[in-house]
């Protein structure tokens, strides 16, 4: 492959092919220089823009393949539809935004500069109707202005009614620029971390430096750059690196590079945050170049990078000038002139004519030259020739105009031809089929500004250069305002040097490659004032004029400025806007541009795709999901699932011709009552508390005590926050003198852990006592029903005894299953029914399942789901989340008399608040319907009867209801103010919500077995 | 955001969990005091609610659920996010004190 | 009377196929191995006892149990710390009653809490496993930073685990384990494996030795 001789000239045989007849007729690669460019000719590509079926080559962008093909018209723009072209080749690009690929991965606005082709690349131009040449919505341009800044909060204001059925659809459809795809993206993400001791931003000649410097010294390295490749400028602009072409060093530095075994060099990946602590965030497009990822290959990864230092070497984007037409399909940065011609072979025009303020721009005219193309002139405000290229000899030929260009007329190809006025106020047409302009160079200080850092103002190369960088960061090169490459040499390789050393590698770093220091000279020239539309703002067709009505009517500070005009707001992010703003309005303010000042920067520095940072974590992905030990057995009997946070739960187990829930939840319970079942509970969180103090500790968490609690017993504990209301709740038992074993909600279990560990390691010290999740230890089941002791005997060993008295109620202790295994067995009862519940090891916990079912089977035994769990606990009157709602009281859940008056708890002195003892709080009570199939609502609000419902006279609300088998109707649990003294009474049941308002009666919550009988039997 | 623990070393903040203001003690009042209620609800209500929101260094209580689980106090800058000494809560591991508290 | 059979079930039970996954091209990047039949022990010094639970611990496993966070072979377990004054004893699992043992050498000294079945241990190994963790752990597992012997609690998809690192394979490779809680191993074995796919992922289930 043929690099760019930075120094050698390129034959003349690498002139264009001009189409006789001089008319745009479509010619292939009308555009393509014969030799030259860092393509490679021996793999053409076909592609299509628009449907035109066009061909270039690998190592082209979109961009540069359809600079090649000689297309100029590509986009229109977002508000006035105006023609646009291709500005710069770079990410920066603000204009050139296309539409790519088709159906399922069909992604807007991507830019052509940075889309690599590949073979069968599709892609369409977006934001116009019917065609790309004859776009309907370029009438806006007659409206102009009415759609200046602001107009957004001026219109569309009256009638206040039409806003909602004719203004918001119309903006709608009319608004938004590109369409993405319909269907759910086929591809897959990714999401990795990196260490390392230096992290350098970007790969151009300075970061080049910085990582060979770095790594030389033994630091751990990473290196990344957006472009498909390393180099930078480099690849465009050439030039000589210790005495030999750039192109020769560039291979140097990157063999070297990839030598080192300490340092990583990551292409196609573009930094796009920096967050505190040294971590960075960068998106790698891994298969954007290719048409579809391979097998198992991802398409794009974001990295989260932890480096102890930053080196960042980001270099900087060429500024545009401000003048009438500047956007005009052919008006390109002039660095980008340079790139199509020397990177990838490719002219944007055959007489190009230059608008530049300072001495990079000149470089162009040697490129043009070279690769056979005519300077239609040079228009230069400082009215001649750097010193340095006076003696070049293709430069006595060049018309070189003092003035600027206040005009572009364009043709159906773009420009035709540029108008120049001088200083004196005269102006003239110069033909010309390409405009390269440079307006000066903005060193990219986004990164450094992340942590609100302000840039600052450097006169010298009119430019904002980094002020303070986050903490650990530094910037060399032309990120830091350093333009000459033998400056960004040096420059890299001391920061890569310095940040090394600071991470403890001080290994021999060499020397910086050496290269000659150019002077940057600059006279500022923001805009030229003539008639027409002048934009600032590509992408969100700001322009200078906006600016100014902004000063006018008062927004005169840059974060309004930015808001009002949308000016720096679109993709771009004003990457090639922001500052030329900030001049207009500082000279329409008569204040300096440093006094003007920048607005804040935050990531994203570019685009990110959520589905990158959602990466693996998407659709039944989206978050870990836990499973009991039954869970696959409970599949296999087709239970019905749900999310319990983490937690997948059976709901209910349909039996076949069952036609809904109700009717196999309504079964369950009845099995239950009638016979016996069992749930799998497993998901209740479990804690061993350990050790010596184990009981004080627990007097000083629980509102009751557990010191005094024998071995071999449960005990239902309550526990508050130290606010008084009701934390959890949750049995727990003595197993041993020193171990207790605390069960809490499932939803509680991990703040119940943190608390329980904050009290042990920071409140009580002194309490020998120690701490355990036991939750997936042991698999635990609840099995109740009439029936229950039958089917136990039949799998645990008959030498145990489990009559009433051998184990009473709230017992706890080891029992030996039949086969060998030890099961732990707990009479305690939550639905009411004779009940024990029982734990085996987590692994034999689908075994257990298995033989409940064997030895069940006599007994009709039935699993059940959480719907029966909680119907029957309502119909005990059991309070459960719902009542544990975090507004709720120990009194408010009728468990008052438990707290203990002999000891100190967390909460127990603010539950004695006034307002949490007051009389008139809402308390737990049952509410049924009067009609007896009136189905009651939980949420629905409590007001007396003959009353308006309203805040005023609202006493309550319905917080958990259920069909009870039992009372054959639906009943509820509800808060209600007074609610004890008030059984029998009966009041108005409000459900706004849902329409609904009935009569429903209040009584006692404990609906069923109220003397609990059946579950001490 | 990286968090030094002292057992782990840094760790990534999505690790800890962080509760607050590390300055106030829980207050220490007789189930049975003669004084009554209010001493002890005003002291409570002060220790629950009311927090300084400095602009500046605080000692914070962070939870290293993710990982030790163990409790640790931090110096952090608001401001700056920049974290100063981590270190463990008295009661951290198996660390034997005369009394409660710090 | 019914026989009634206890078999023990992983929770892969579903989750884990073995065999090869993902790219097929070339030897397997990444090696997945489910480690069953463990015993697991979370050892807990008491108040003013961890020198005393150290030596118990000298005592029963011939070496003292690591104080930074590192994995110690002993005797009979391999010893794994887990927070100050803790760790988890971890062997594979014998038909005697091995946690018997330990509450006898640690009575009144510490306090232990039996996690055989509250863990799922799985091994990771191969040419390319430090890319494949790289995408699931924020941990900086460099061959010199997390060098053979080192330990780590921290988590995976907000879950925590246990990883350490055994001494290299015989293909010179480094070997990683990771103790997942059981109820979260079927959601996370498909977090590894997802991040295995584009190396070549061999999965398998092995009995700890």
């Amino acid at each position: 492959m043929s690099g760019y001789s930075g120094s050698e000239p390129l034959s003349r045989t690498a002139a264009l092919d001009a189409n006789a007849s001089g008319r745009a007729a479509p010619v292939s690669q009308s555009h393509r220089l014969r030799s030259g460019g860092l393509i490679d000719r021996q793999s053409p590509l076909q592609f299509s823009f628009d449907g035109k079926t066009m061909t270039g080559y690998a190592g082209d962008t979109l961009a540069s393949a359809l600079v090649a093909n000689g297309v100029k018209l590509v986009a229109r723009s977002f508000k006035y539809h105006r023609p646009r072209g291709i500005m710069t080749a770079g990410s920066e690009e603000p204009s050139a935004l296309v539409e790519m690929r088709t159906g399922a991965r069909r992604e807007p606005n991507t830019r052509a500069t940075t889309a690599e082709l590949y073979d069968r690349l599709m892609a369409n131009s977006q934001n116009r109707w019917p065609s790309l040449r004859r776009d309907f919505m370029s009438i806006n341009s007659l409206l102009a202005p009415i759609f200046v800044a602001g107009f957004y909060y001026k219109t569309f204001m009256w009638p206040a009614k039409f806003w909602e059925t004719v203004y918001e659809p119309m903006i709608r459809r009319a608004a938004g620029l590109g369409k993405s795809a319909e269907l759910p993206d086929p591809d897959h993400y990714d999401k990795a971390w990196a260490h390392c001791d230096v992290l350098v931003v970007g790969g151009g000649s300075a970061g080049l430096s910085a990582a060979l410097a770095a790594g030389r010294a033994g630091a751990r390295v990473i290196l990344c750059e957006e472009d498909s490749r390393v180099g930078g400028r480099l690849l465009s602009d050439g030039g000589d690196i210790d005495g030999m072409h750039a192109a020769d060093w560039l291979r140097r530095a990157t063999d070297e590079l990839a030598s080192l075994p300490n340092v990583r060099v990551m292409t196609r990946t573009a930094l796009f945050g920096v967050y505190d602590g040294g971590v960075y965030a960068a998106l790698e497009r891994v298969n954007d170049h290719v048409a579809v990822p391979g097998p198992h290959q991802v398409r794009q990864r974001v990295w989260r990078i932890v480096a102890r230092r930053s080196v960042v070497t980001a270099g900087a984007i060429e500024r545009p000038i401000v003048f009438p037409g500047n956007d005009r399909p052919g008006v390109m940065m002039a660095s980008a002139v340079r790139t199509y011609v020397n990177r990838f072979a490719a002219m944007p025009g055959r007489r190009v004519a230059l608008f530049t303020n300072n001495d990079d721009g000149w470089r162009t005219v040697e490129a043009i030259q070279r690769a056979g193309g005519e300077i239609a002139a040079v228009v230069d405000p400082r009215g001649r020739a750097p010193a340095k290229y006076q003696a070049v000899a293709g430069l006595r030929d060049v018309r070189v105009l003092t003035g600027g260009v206040s005009d572009v007329k364009r043709g159906v190809d773009g420009v035709r031809s540029i108008v120049v006025t001088g200083r004196n106020g005269l102006t003239q047409q110069i033909e010309a089929d390409c405009l390269a302009v440079s307006g000066g160079w903005n060193p990219n200080v986004g990164l450094s500004c992340f942590h609100r850092g302000k840039p600052v103002w450097r006169d010298a190369i009119a430019a904002f250069v980094p002020g303070d960088a986050p903490r650990g960061m530094t910037t060399a090169g032309a990120a830091n305002g350093e333009f000459s490459l033998g400056a960004c040499l040096r420059d890299g390789h001391a920061a890569g040097v310095a940040a090394a050393a600071e991470c403890g590698a001080a290994g021999n770093a060499g020397e910086a490659a050496e290269a000659c220091d150019d002077i940057y000279a600059i006279s500022p020239l923001w805009q030229v004032k003539a008639k027409g539309k002048a934009f600032v703002d590509f992408q969100h067709d700001v322009t200078a004029s906006d600016v100014t009505l902004a000063q006018r009517e008062g927004f005169e500070s840059v974060e309004h400025l930015k808001r009002y005009t949308t000016l720096g707001m679109a993709t771009d992010q004003g990457k090639t806007s922001n500052v030329n703003g900030l001049a207009i309005m500082a000279e329409a303010t008569g204040r300096t541009i440093p006094e003007t000042g920048t607005t804040i920067y935050r990531p994203p520095y570019a685009p990110v795709a959520i589905g990158a940072l959602a990466g693996h974590h998407r659709d039944e992905n989206f978050h870990a999901w836990r499973l009991t030990p039954s869970h696959h057995w409970a599949a296999e009997l087709g239970a019905v699932f749900v999310d319990t946070g983490l937690w997948k739960r059976a709901q209910w187990y349909p039996k076949p011709g069952e036609k809904d829930w109700l009717e196999s939840v309504t079964r369950e319970v009845l099995s239950v009552r009638n016979s016996v079942g069992f749930c799998d509970v497993s998901t209740l969180g479990k804690v061993d508390v350990l050790g010596p103090d184990a009981g004080t500790f627990l007097d000083r968490v629980y509102i009751n005590t557990f010191s005094s609690l024998a071995v071999g017993k449960a005990r239902y504990g309550l526990m508050l926050r130290e606010d008084g209301i009701v934390m959890d709740d949750g049995t727990t038992s003595r197993l041993a003198e020193d171990h207790y074993f605390l069960t809490t909600t499932t939803a509680k279990a991990g703040p119940v852990m943190q608390h329980l560990e904050f009290c042990r390691q920071v409140l009580w010290p002194d309490l020998d006592v120690q701490l355990t999740s036991a939750t997936d230890q042991w698999a635990q089941f609840s099995i109740a029903g009439p029936k229950t002791r039958d089917l136990l005997q039949a799998v645990i060993e008959p030498s145990e005894d489990l009559s009433n008295e051998g184990f009473p109620f709230m017992g706890a202790r080891e029992v030996k299953l039949r086969g060998g295994i030890v099961a732990r067995l707990f009479r305690i009862s939550f639905s009411g029914e004779m009940a024990f519940e029982m734990s085996v090891p987590a692994c034999y916990g689908e075994a257990l399942a298995r033989n409940l079912m064997i030895a069940g089977k006599p007994f009709g035994v039935t699993p059940y789901g959480t719907e029966a769990l909680g119907v029957m606990r309502i119909e005990k009157g059991h309070v459960a989340g719902p009542e544990l709602n975090g507004t709720t009281t120990a009194d408010d859940l009728g468990l008052g008399k438990m707290m203990s008056k002999k000891k100190d708890f967390i909460g127990r002195v603010m539950a004695g608040r006034e307002a949490l003892t007051a009389p008139n709080r809402q308390v737990v009570v049952g509410v049924k319907p009067v009609d007896p199939v009136r189905r009651l609502r939980s949420g629905a609000h409590v007001v007396p009867k003959g009353v308006i419902p309203g805040p005023e006279t609202d006493q309550g609300y319905v917080t958990s209801v259920c069909f009870s088998p039992v009372l054959a109707q639906w009943i509820g649990l509800a808060l209600v103010e007074r609610g004890r003294g008030r059984f029998g009474e009966i009041v108005r049941i409000h459900d706004p919500l849902r329409s609904e308002d009935y009569e429903a009666e209040i009584c006692n919550p404990v609906f069923y077995d109220p003397e609990g009988v059946r579950q001490r039997g | 955001m990286r968090i030094a623990c002292p057992f782990c070393g840094e760790r990534e903040s999505g690790e800890f969990t962080y509760l607050g203001d590390a300055s106030p003690k829980r207050p220490n009042f007789a189930v049975d005091s003669v004084a009554g209620p209010e001493p002890a609800e005003d002291a409570f209500y002060d220790y629950v609610y009311l927090r300084d929101n400095v602009a500046g260094v605080m000692r914070e209580y962070w939870y290293h659920g993710g990982g030790c689980r163990s409790w640790l106090i931090a110096e952090r800058n608001t401001v700056t996010h920049e974290f100063g000494s981590v270190t463990a809560a008295p009661g951290a591991g198996a660390t034997k004190l005369a009394q409660a508290g710090e | 009377m019914v026989d009634y059979l206890w078999n023990a079930q992983s929770p892969l039970q579903k989750e884990l196929v073995a065999g090869r996954h993902g790219v097929t091209a070339g030897q397997a990047g990444v090696t997945l191995t489910e480690i069953r039949g463990i015993m697991l022990v979370q050892v807990m010094a008491r108040r003013g006892k961890a020198v005393e639970t150290a030596k118990a611990a000298k005592k029963l496993f011939g070496v003292e149990p690591p104080s930074t966070p590192k994995a110690v072979i002993g005797k009979i377990a391999t010893l794994i710390w887990s927070g100050p004054d803790q760790f988890l004893a971890f062997a594979a699992r014998s038909a005697d009653s091995q946690f018997g043992k330990l509450a006898e050498v640690f009575a009144g000294i510490a306090s232990l809490s039996d996690q055989s079945d509250g863990r799922c241990l799985s091994q990771i190994s191969g040419p390319r496993a430090r890319e494949a963790l790289a995408k699931f752990s924020s941990l900086d597992l460099d061959d010199t930073m997390f060098p053979p012997g080192a330990t780590a609690t921290s988590s995976v998809d907000h879950t925590p685990v246990n990883i350490w690192r055994d001494a290299n394979g015989a293909d010179g490779e480094a070997v990683f384990n990771l103790l997942v809680f059981t109820s979260f191993a079927d959601s996370l074995w498909k977090t590894i494996v997802a991040s295995a796919l584009e190396y070549g992922l061999e999965a398998s289930s092995a009995h700890a030795e």
